[in-house]
């Protein structure tokens, strides 16, 4: 169907992100001769670059993106890892899921981010509450992903693999995780949102490294460059997770997309 | 004598109804779906059982696969040397809606018995090679379950049921959902392949003309219980339409199930 069409979606996606950092690029020269705002709060990709080579040269782009990284990690594993688990029990033992899910949906009512200060007064200033603050901010919606995933297996399915030999240990890992899987990769991307925001939070809250605190210091000192330079990586580290996450998918989920189109 | 390989005793089960409200449906006498019903099949026996929509023709395959616990009696296997209890590999099933593992190919779903029983390789490739030469699908073998038709689908089904080298399959409907060309060619396919294993087959059926051009014994089942038993003594290759003593067995099924 898109042979017939000839038509190339990676090209024009590529093109269009070229797209607009040349506009970018030329409405910030723009700028700078109609002074529509002040140049220095608007400036263009090449002066975010140059940024970027100075913070390369004394070694600290290296310090803040790794620091960001390693809370990310931290965060995220363990909160999809304590989703999972958690999630693979609710929605096997009843009792376990009418017990957590209203408390869990009372938790889930107040935005995570109303939570930081308290985190910061139990767990100090330190990794701890950071990690603290990313790992609860994924884990709550995730839980839902894992649950919808377990229960949608189609009975029938664990009945033929019974049927065929299947012990409960070959039924779990060859018929309820591939029907779980879908579900758990596509939270998993909804979830890295969330990952994200809470880190820059956590970073804009107390920290003396990463990419959000990149941004409150550059506020301070009206380095909007630096802030620009920020936001670029966190598009960037986003970018490539997500597109690790699509990897596995295209992997494990191949079967999904040999089906029919709707409608051609 | 012949070898009894499966034996149904005094077997009753019933469903809690949801329709009537909760507190009067215990005035009413529980509605056994089977009740007490009692059946003998031989080894290598091909057993059709007809009867209206709703008499409980799936409740019992599905006491029988061992997903569904009786209420009452038992269901005994080879000679009464084993007891129902849960699924096993022995009595393969094939269902009316395939249900292939939509994330395996064609190969792979054929091969899912003999890997769970812990094969070695080459001995599951012989035995996938053997079955998909056998329904003639060799070409999809790379395939997903969602790129082939719906008969290719059902004849997947029953390889993968057959490739485990259970002696007993259990068929519910397996060909309902296909056009009758199509159907035509599997129920010629399925005596093939039985001709060769000679698995004990209990195969469920709406249609009579299909029970009794398969059937060894069709069984009429009727308010949870067996109304008829009735072997079919004609050779399968004169078993066809425009053969008197074939639509003489038709319409004497036909007069049981229009009874209802
Ligand atoms: N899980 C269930 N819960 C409650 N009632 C059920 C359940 N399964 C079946 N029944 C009831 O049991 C009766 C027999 O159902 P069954 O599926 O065995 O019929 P069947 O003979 O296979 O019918 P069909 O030919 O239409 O497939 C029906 O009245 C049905 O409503
Ligand atoms: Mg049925």
């Amino acid at each position: 169907m898109k042979r017939k069409r000839r038509y190339n979606s990676t090209a024009v996606r590529i093109g269009s992100i070229i797209a607009f950092v040349v506009i970018w690029q030329l409405f910030s020269f723009y700028n700078e001769k109609a002074e529509l705002m002040n140049p220095v709060f608007l400036p263009g990709p090449i002066d975010v670059f140059r940024t970027m080579l100075e913070y390369l040269e004394d070694g600290t782009l290296f310090k803040h993106v790794s620091a960001s990284l390693i809370r990310i990690f931290k965060g995220y594993f363990l909160g999809i890892s304590i989703a999972i688990l958690l999630g693979y029990f609710m929605a096997k033992i009843r009792i376990l899921n009418d017990v957590l899910d209203p408390v869990l949906g009372i938790f889930g009512s107040i935005p995570p981010y109303a939570f930081c200060p308290l985190f910061i007064i139990w767990f100090g200033i330190g990794e701890v509450s950071k990690v603290f603050l990313i790992t609860y901010t994924t884990l709550l919606p995730m839980i839902g992903y894992v649950v919808q995933g377990v229960r949608s297996v189609d009975p029938l399915l664990i009945r033929s693999a019974k049927s065929l030999g299947g012990s409960e240990l070959q039924v779990f890992f060859r018929v309820l995780v591939p029907s779980a899987l879908p579900f758990v990769l596509n939270g998993m991307k909804v979830c890295l949102g969330l990952t994200f925001s809470a880190l820059i939070v956590a970073e804009m809250m107390g920290a003396s490294t990463g990419l959000g605190y990149i941004i409150v210091n550059a506020r301070n000192w009206f380095l909007v460059s630096d802030m620009f330079l920020s936001l670029v990586l966190i598009a960037l580290i986003y970018t490539i997770i997500k597109q690790i996450i699509c990897l596995l998918e295209a992997k494990f989920l191949k079967w999904k997309k040999s089906g029919m189109d709707a409608i051609e | 004598m012949a070898y009894t390989k499966i034996e149904i005793r005094h077997l009753s089960k019933h469903y809690e109804d949801f329709a009537t409200g909760s507190k009067k449906a215990q005035d009413i006498p529980r509605k056994n779906v089977i009740d007490n019903l009692n059946l003998k099949i031989n080894a290598r026996e091909f057993i059709c059982v007809l009867g209206h929509s709703g008499c409980g023709k799936s409740t019992l395959l599905n006491l029988i696969a061992g997903y569904i616990k009786p209420d009452e009696g038992e269901i005994l296997i080879n000679e009464g040397k084993e007891k129902v209890t849960g699924p096993s590999p022995n009595r393969g099933v094939v269902f009316q809606e395939h249900a292939l593992f939509p994330w395996y190919t064609v190969e792979q779903n054929i091969g899912f018995g003999p890997k769970m029983a812990h094969k070695n390789k080459e001995t599951i490739q012989q035995i996938v090679d053997e079955y998909i030469t056998m329904i003639g699908l060799e070409e999809y073998r790379k395939c997903y379950p969602d790129q082939l038709s719906g008969g290719m689908k059902q004849r997947v089904g029953i390889a993968r049921a057959f490739a485990n080298e259970a002696d007993i399959l259990l068929m519910d409907e397996p060909f309902s959902a296909l056009d009758e060309f199509t159907r035509a060619n599997m129920q010629k396919e399925l005596l093939k392949i039985w001709g060769r294993n000679k698995a004990t087959v209990v195969f469920i059926t709406h249609s009579i003309e299909e029970a009794v051009l398969l059937a060894d014994r069709v069984i009429v089942m009727g308010e949870g219980k067996v109304v008829t038993d009735t072997g079919i003594e004609m050779p399968r290759e004169e078993r066809e339409l425009n053969n008197p003593k074939f639509m003489d067995y038709v319409n004497y099924f036909k007069g049981y199930i229009q009874d209802k």
